[in-house]
């Protein structure tokens, strides 16, 4: 299994790298990829083709929009066809599981995720003093070693151990630490949110501020929505500014026209 | 647009950026999100248009690692704005810092909705319906399908969407320029930029508390009582705590690890 498992973590690795190139986002992390290359590595290319269909359905409507992760459809993916291929199971019994592991591995990335936010300034500094090629390349190694280790070990003891050790591990933490950093990780990005509204605060449009807010929280409107109604004020703000701007014109106009009279 | 023409060198800096724009996800924050992707793509730009001057070039650097979050191809079509932006700052000074951040800002709600539909709910779920078919019947073709159509309409998508920006920045900037307006378009991009924080505040900013008060035989839970008053007052409340305190010169470090260890320390009390 320990074999197999180091094989698991490295279709990971690859996948989760390839992400990165040209092709963007979640093309090689999606379920209809994965499972026929973890298939392929672990020597039935073609159970994990056809899990690979029945995983991109299961996945389909589960989408990372807006930095909430509800299931990880990668590692979920690896796991449910590591153990239909690995343990002989039915190909729906290696279904089923894919779901909740997807759900705990999403909650144990969010965990090191709010550990990860901590590197933030650390990151702003390195770009403060300017050296772009050590920016990057420390950016992309802390991406594919340090950021990703904490889902290549779980997903290692995952396929080693078994889906039920890694729980109890889960368990024995402390429920505080778990509690506590997960909601510290919903109260990060008000860091991020605060930085830049210091930045752009404007005391003659702040309040608008207060209208988005609004839209999204009683009215649960969508993001293009607001955006589609804040624009059409902005459209409207500006035509007005534009009026005072051309008014400003003509009277400075009118006066040089008149000096050359003179 | 077709009539824009890019010199040499812009060309290179737009090839590179297009390559960087891969890494729009590294070192990605709860803090800031793809604000590191950010600058590592704007690099070559800032590093060829403040070549002479290494102060502004680093603090054009940093102003571009602030909080970002977008869709990942949609991305691009900033990504080149704000080299517009950028190279109107350094060679005429007719754009501010606040212009620039202001109109990132604004875009970032709007392109994210557009990519998400777009992209990820409309040619993904095609791609993968395709695929789907070929898969369950056991064919690889369909995986590699999968890749060519969603992924390869991605790559070409953000190639031009970069230059799209880019071009679309130059003309439009200097049109705005030369009207006087600059001031009025900031203004514009920051009622739409805030709108847009207010949203993404009520969104994804969560105080959780969990604390239960018990007055008698009945329990209180302190949260609906507050939310009572007004929903998410509490993401407010913290946002603006937090503004307070980076103007009078916290640093960014001090309030993760603060919020991390207030967090833990919560929950240990049962107040998270």
């Amino acid at each position: 299994m320990a074999q197999s498992a180091l094989l698991v973590v490295l279709v990971y690795f690859i996948l989760s790298t390839l992400d990165f190139t040209l092709t963007s986002w979640q093309v090689f992390t999606r379920p209809i990829v994965v499972a026929p290359i973890t298939g392929l590595f672990l020597g039935d290319f073609q159970t994990g083709i056809i899990m690979g269909a029945s995983l991109e359905s299961i996945f389909m409507g589960i989408s990372a929009i807006g930095g909430s992760v509800p299931a990880d459809a990668l590692t979920s993916s690896i796991i449910a066809v590591s153990f239909t291929i690995l343990t002989g199971a039915s190909i729906e019994a290696g279904l089923a599981i894919a779901m909740p592991i997807g759900t705990v591995m999403a909650s144990f990335n969010g965990l090191f995720f709010s550990l990860f936010a901590g590197m933030a300034p650390y990151w702003e500094h390195l770009a403060e003093k300017g050296d772009m090629k050590k920016f990057g390349i420390q950016l992309v190694l802390f991406d594919m070693f340090i950021g990703r280790a904490a889902s290549m070990i779980t997903l290692y003891l995952a396929v080693a151990y078994g889906v039920d050790s890694l729980n109890a591990l889960l368990g024995s933490l402390p429920v505080f630490i778990m509690v506590g950093l997960g909601k510290a990780s919903g109260m990060m990005t008000a860091v991020g949110f605060a930085i830049i509204t210091s930045m752009i605060w404007n005391k003659e449009v702040g309040v608008f501020f207060f209208a988005g807010f609004v839209l999204a929280k009683y009215l649960s409107m969508p993001t293009l929505a607001i955006a589609i109604l804040a624009g059409v004020v902005a459209v409207v703000y500006f035509f007005n500014e534009k009026k005072f701007v051309d008014l400003q014109a003509s009277i400075k106009g009118k006066k040089t026209e008149s000096e050359d009279f003179f | 647009m077709a009539m824009f023409k890019y010199t040499k060198e812009e060309k290179k800096i737009l090839t590179r950026m297009f390559f960087l724009s891969g890494t729009l996800f590294s070192g990605f924050t709860m803090v800031k999100m793809e604000g590191n992707g950010f600058a590592l793509t704007m690099s070559p730009a800032i590093n060829a248009l403040y070549k002479d001057d290494d102060a502004a070039r680093k603090a054009a650097l940093k102003r571009h690692t602030n909080f970002f979050n977008t869709h990942a191809v949609m991305f691009n079509f900033i990504a080149g704005l704000a080299y517009a932006m950028e190279k109107e700052k350094v060679e005429k000074g007719s754009v501010t810092d606040d212009t620039i951040e202001n109109i990132k800002v604004a875009l970032m709600g709007p392109t994210a909705g557009i990519g998400d539909s777009f992209f990820f709910n409309v040619v993904r779920v095609i791609a993968a319906g395709i695929a789907i078919g070929l898969c369950s019947k056991g064919n690889f073709l369909g995986t590699l399908i999968f890749i060519a159509l969603y992924g390869g309409l991605q790559g070409v998508a953000k190639w031009y969407l970069l230059r799209i920006g880019y071009s679309m920045g130059t003309t439009f900037i200097d049109k705005v320029f030369q009207s006087g307006l600059m001031t009025a378009l900031t203004k514009s991009a920051a009622i739409v930029g805030l709108t847009m924080i207010g949203a993404m505040v009520a969104q994804m900013v969560n105080v959780g508390l969990a604390w239960t008060v018990k007055v008698g035989s009945t329990s209180v839970v302190i949260l609906d009582t507050i939310n009572a008053v007004m929903p998410g007052i509490l993401s407010i409340g913290l946002v603006f705590l937090l503004v307070k305190l980076i103007k009078k010169g916290y640093k960014p470090i001090t309030l993760v690890l603060g919020i991390m260890v207030l967090s833990v320390a919560l929950a240990f009390l049962k107040i998270f």
